[in-house]
């Protein structure tokens, strides 16, 4: 306990210096074209290779390919709800302002890639297992995962008093976060209907290389494309909370004098 | 190739989603960007300083 | 600062207590969690006839009879976890990755001692993805029988190119 005062003060001094909203301005404006345009590119190439030039699977035929969309949308529903308890414990603890606006932003970005994650295994399941939709452990636990975003995004935007609604919305993005492992390990802790991971850390991937570079290039094209989605986003709420300010604060009291 | 209509409307659904919510940003930061700019010259003293939330 | 850091710690409990209280929950329901009984479930302690289970295991090479009873098909076929076995009863079209050796989970009723009337049946396909062209390969080398069980280990085929693949089938003419 001794020590850590002095490291949540220089973390705090860290998170302060640099990624205040003035800073991350700059820092964004910088940033977003080596995010932007990697990510088009990426994604385009990936997904490109996957539908036209990857091989059909010995089992599934075509319908593999759905994968090269449903694999790293999965991925991005779990980053992005990891990226917003991030926000919430910087916002609970350092009361950092940029985490708020960002928690803002990408709450409607994930929700929207969790509901793709869904559709497309939708439209994976329908043809290769016989059913659009089972309970099972995996499939539950990614629509908890989606209606933990609903909830952020509602709570969020729920009071008059903004500060209320960012705290709130801290609390309920960590403790969703308990999602994510369940989510992560479903696949092994019991039977599903969803297949086990491919790509282990332990193992070689049980997928061959020629599906593996496409699926590769589109998550990290996607992943991406989150990040630029979401950087702009921030960017333009922060903006947004400038304009607000001078237009409350000086142009007010202008008129006034 | 009989499931192709679950193949095109997988990649559809990623399509539009990709395309609504670039745009959607791009023009929001255009928006913001000149709404800043005017608002900035008309009161250049405070140009620069933290926005309070 | 001291403020900060309770916060931090404070947090840091909340979300302990939540994940401790989290894992109970599905430790405590991790039955029900489960999606399917595999045949030797059923076999050691049949369900009452009336309850719909859900029954998962490997199709067995070689027990799967397809009839017609009128327009519909009428299939049999054997589901085993490598210790028991069920024979299940299905009238309706079965999934397209049904085939021997595939997972399947049965939904239906237990009709004692080992048999099982299945009104719906799911293919649950596996995390193996690979090439029809390296599958062929490593049947004809006699490396894998996907009627008889999950593939050999990836190292041995995941870098293999279709192209590869090609040469390897033109180059060993049917020896099975």
């Amino acid at each position: 306990m001794s020590a850590s005062p002095t490291f949540v003060a220089r973390t705090g001094n860290f998170f302060h210096r640099y990624a205040n909203p003035g800073q991350f301005l700059k820092l964004g404006a910088r940033l977003q074209p080596w995010l932007t345009w990697p990510a088009i590119l990426l994604t385009l190439t990936g997904l490109g290779w996957g539908l036209f030039f990857s091989p059909a699977d010995w089992q599934q035929g075509d319908s593999v390919r759905i994968m090269y969309v449903h694999v790293p949308a999965a991925i991005l529903a779990s980053a992005g709800y990891a990226g917003l308890a991030i926000c919430g414990l910087l916002s609970l603890v350092w009361r950092h302002p940029l985490a708020d606006l960002a928690a803002v932003e990408i709450g409607p970005v994930g929700a929207s890639i969790t509901a793709l994650c869904l559709a497309t295994g939708s439209l994976w399941g329908k043809p290769m297992w016989g059913t659009w939709w089972v309970w099972d452990a995996r499939l539950t636990s990614v629509l908890v995962l989606f209606f933990l975003y609903l909830g952020h995004i509602a709570l969020i935007r729920a009071f008059d008093d903004p500060q209320r609604g960012y705290k709130a919305a801290a609390i309920l993005a960590l403790a969703g976060a308990v999602d994510l492992p369940i989510i992560k390990f479903s696949v092994q802790w019991w039977n599903t209907l969803h297949q086990p991971d491919s790509i282990t850390l332990t193992g070689a991937p049980t997928m061959s290389s020629s599906m593996l570079w496409p699926l590769a290039l589109s998550a990290l094209g996607m992943g991406l494309g989150f990040a630029a989605i979401v950087v702009a986003r921030t960017r333009a709420a922060v903006m947004e909370s400038r304009i607000r300010a001078l237009l409350s604060s000086p142009r007010r009291r202008g008129n006034a004098a | 190739m009989t499931h192709l209509p679950y193949i095109a409307a997988s990649y559809g659904l990623f399509a539009i989603m990709a395309l609504v919510f670039s745009i959607g940003a791009a023009l929001r930061l255009k928006r913001d960007r000149i709404r800043l700019a005017t608002l900035e010259q008309k009161a250049p003293r405070k140009a620069g300083a933290a926005p309070q939330s | 600062m001291t403020r900060k850091t309770r916060r931090l710690w404070l947090v840091i409990a909340c979300v302990a207590c939540l994940g401790t209280a989290a894992a109970l929950i599905l430790r405590a329901f991790s039955s029900d969690i489960v999606f399917f009984v595999t045949p030797s479930q059923v076999v050691a302690s049949p369900p009452p006839k009336d309850r719909t289970v859900k029954l998962g295991g490997m199709v067995v090479a070689g027990s799967v009879h397809r009839e017609r009873k009128g327009e519909t098909p009428v299939a049999t076929f054997n589901v085993t976890d490598g210790q028991a076995a069920v024979t299940v009863h299905y009238e309706g079209i079965l999934p397209d990755l049904f085939r021997e050796g595939q997972s399947v989970v049965a939904i239906g009723t237990v009709q004692p001692p080992h048999d099982f009337a299945a009104t719906e049946v799911l293919a649950k396909h596996d995390e193996t993805y690979m090439p029809k062209e390296v599958a062929e390969a490593l049947k004809k080398a006699g490396k894998w029988d996907p009627r008889f069980g999950p593939p050999p280990s990836a190292e041995s085929w995941n870098q293999m190119t279709v192209q590869d693949a090609r040469k390897n089938t033109a180059t060993q003419p049917a020896t099975n």
